[in-house]
């Protein structure tokens, strides 16, 4: 069955736009990637390459949680499990020389996927509230082992994660100045963002979205529900591991932090402001909130104050989120304008 | 080893008061306050100040007095308007509630551990199976039990307590019956967070003040209330008790796993039974 058979709207919107969306997003994604090419370029200030790099990893991590929330309809509160674990892995694998770098990546990636999806096979099927605190249990889990077990990484004082001269060939002090590391990260969300649009439109995507409106309908038209679930609670968790493995190879530093739930809870409110129902919605939240801390400035011991009240305020004012505002507002211009919905 | 135990139901009293608020508040709006941690913080600062103002039971009527304000306020303000959003958006709100609240009281009363004494009254020790005893904790222990028995009778036998237990059990049927669910929210959660600020107090003698002390036991009576069962009273003061055991235990002879233990017997039980001992929603 092809994505446009169970699509329902594929009909009302016509097939010239059934046919032109392809061009429409390898468009986007090469406007995209170019505009990541171009930014060293553009942006003078090391401290503003540095920052908008920080802010991308934080756009990689939320875009996870985003995932788990329009694919599955699930609010979790300890994404940060993942993302600390596979910059956990990637450290420990590496600086005790149990495997090679290279490897060591790979680990990192796949480990937390892995981990995520048998626990999605489990943890998937139960709704609501009990999942929320399930996830949080799960990621404390995890948090209080890095915590506790000063063997394995220095415990709560964090370690240090020193880059071999070279990865996969080229010179890691690539991974660390900012102008590249900038364009590394934007790319990878870039193509991120593309194979998530792409998975959503596949006969995949539209399987779990019926199954995230209606479990039970689902059930009964004959699709096995737990797998799809877990597949992406996989693929949500590949996502965070590798924001993750990012992050620890731009500081060169791990600490039990990057597994709390309080990063969890920042995650998923990146998520929400930004409005996880539009594919970028949650990338967009990420960085908004991450240059209102930077606006913020002085008053940074009261940032927890201001995303508090943000999101307060956009749960309450914006139930979509700024994404769904500006769909919203889009929709309405292309209409106006006589073009087809995108 | 029975002063092992008799610490563990110091502690597993303190989660009781906590999660049977967070047990009220789910039962009429249907979302877990992550907010509770900080309002368990917001009373043991109140008491602190009114406590070294004037005297440790003034401290602590004006604690309860003022978090039952700010509960009714909470839920008039907040959870009514946002009663008819989906619920998990309503706990994020009370995510940023948190938040801010940990800044409010890192603005008034800064980031720097203080610390609270018992009052006189309760300050010395007594022999109990051959050590001695703090007064403080078994102080602590009436209070929870005193608070459990009083509410549990309430529930049972008052008019009040019977549309609360309804509920609790199922809010859209109770509301069509004709309870005021709106009314009976203004006075549970007045209630619950109420409850948060004298078990904040409570508290405050036994633990360092710091405007994220909330947090942890927030976790802690998170799972107490899962592991209970959501909506469920008798489900919380059992897990309450139990939680308090496996803490106090585990610290001493598991020191290790003493933090994970909690998780994985949450973990486990939500495998076994998604709706946790005692309850019947999830």
């Amino acid at each position: 069955m092809s994505a446009a058979e169970l699509d329902p709207l594929a009909g009302a919107r016509g097939t010239s736009m059934r046919n032109r969306w392809p061009f429409h997003l390898a468009l986007a994604a090469a406007v995209a990637l170019a505009v990541g090419f171009a930014a060293p370029h553009l942006i003078a200030s090391v401290l503003w390459l540095s920052l908008l790099t920080q802010a991308i990893v934080d756009m990689i991590l939320a875009t996870s949680v985003g995932l788990l929330v329009r694919q599955n309809g699930r609010i979790s509160f300890g994404q940060a499990a993942f993302f600390g674990l596979g910059g956990y892995l990637f450290a420990v694998l590496m600086v005790r020389e149990i495997a090679s770098p290279e490897l060591a990546l790979a680990a990192a990636l796949i480990g937390p996927t892995a981990i995520a999806f048998l626990l999605g096979l489990v943890i998937a099927r139960i709704p609501g509230v009990a999942h929320a605190m399930l996830t949080l249990a799960v990621g404390q889990a995890f948090y209080e082992v890095a915590f506790k077990w000063r063997e394995l990484a220095n415990g709560d004082d964090g370690m240090s994660v020193p880059l071999p001269r070279t990865l996969f060939g080229v010179d890691s002090g690539l991974f660390q100045s900012p102008s590249s590391m900038l364009v590394i990260c934007w790319s990878l969300l870039v193509v991120l963002l593309l194979g998530l649009a792409l998975m959503a439109r596949s006969p995949f995507g539209q399987l779990t979205e019926a199954i995230r409106e209606n479990e039970e309908r689902a059930r009964f038209i004959g699709y096995g529900t737990t797998l799809p679930r877990a597949v992406i609670y996989g693929i949500s968790a590949f996502i965070a591991a590798l924001a993750g493995v990012l992050q620890t190879l731009y500081d060169g530093y791990i600490s039990p932090e990057m597994l709390h739930w309080s990063l969890s809870g920042m995650a998923l409110i990146m998520a929400i402001v930004g409005g996880p129902k539009v594919l970028w919605g949650p990338a967009l939240g990420a960085f908004l909130l991450f240059f209102l801390e930077d606006l913020a400035g002085d008053a940074t011991e009261y940032w927890p104050a201001l995303v508090g009240g943000t999101v307060i305020l956009v749960t309450i004012l914006l139930p979509q989120g700024f994404a769904g505002l500006i769909a919203g507002l889009g929709r309405r211009a292309g209409d106006r304008l006589g073009w087809g919905r995108p | 080893m029975m002063i092992q135990l008799l610490n563990g139901v110091v502690y597993g009293g303190l989660l009781y008061l906590l999660a049977v608020g967070l047990v009220l508040i789910f039962g009429l709006r249907e979302i877990v306050n992550f907010a509770h941690g900080a309002l368990f913080m917001l009373g043991s600062y109140i008491g602190f100040s009114i406590a070294a103002a004037f005297d440790f039971w003034l401290g602590l009527a004006g604690a309860c007095l003022a978090m039952t304000l700010v509960g009714i306020a909470l839920d008039a303000g907040v959870l009514r308007p946002l009663r008819k959003h989906d619920h998990m958006v309503t706990v994020l709100v009370t995510f940023g509630i948190l938040l801010v609240l940990e800044s409010v009281a890192t603005a008034i009363w800064g980031k720097a551990y203080r610390s609270m004494q018992p009052p006189e009254l309760l300050s010395g020790t007594v022999e109990l199976f051959g050590q001695p005893f703090p007064v403080y904790r078994l102080f602590v222990i009436g209070v929870s039990l005193c608070v459990a028995g009083g509410l549990t009778a309430w529930l049972r036998y008052s008019r009040t307590g019977l549309y609360i237990r309804a509920s609790s059990t199922d809010p859209r049927t109770t509301a069509i019956l004709g309870v005021d669910t709106d009314r009976l929210s203004l006075l549970v959660v007045g209630l619950g967070t109420g409850l948060a600020g004298l078990s904040g107090v409570v508290a405050a003698p036994l633990m360092a003040l710091s405007p994220t002390m909330g947090s942890f036991i927030l976790i802690e009576s998170f799972i107490v209330v899962v592991v209970g069962g959501l909506g469920s009273f008798s489900g919380a003061f059992a897990a309450a008790l139990l939680i308090g055991q496996i803490h106090n235990l585990g610290a001493v002879y598991l020191p290790w796993a003493s933090t994970m233990l909690p998780f994985l017997l949450m973990i486990g039980v939500l495998i076994w039974r998604p709706t946790g001992f005692a309850g019947k929603r999830t």
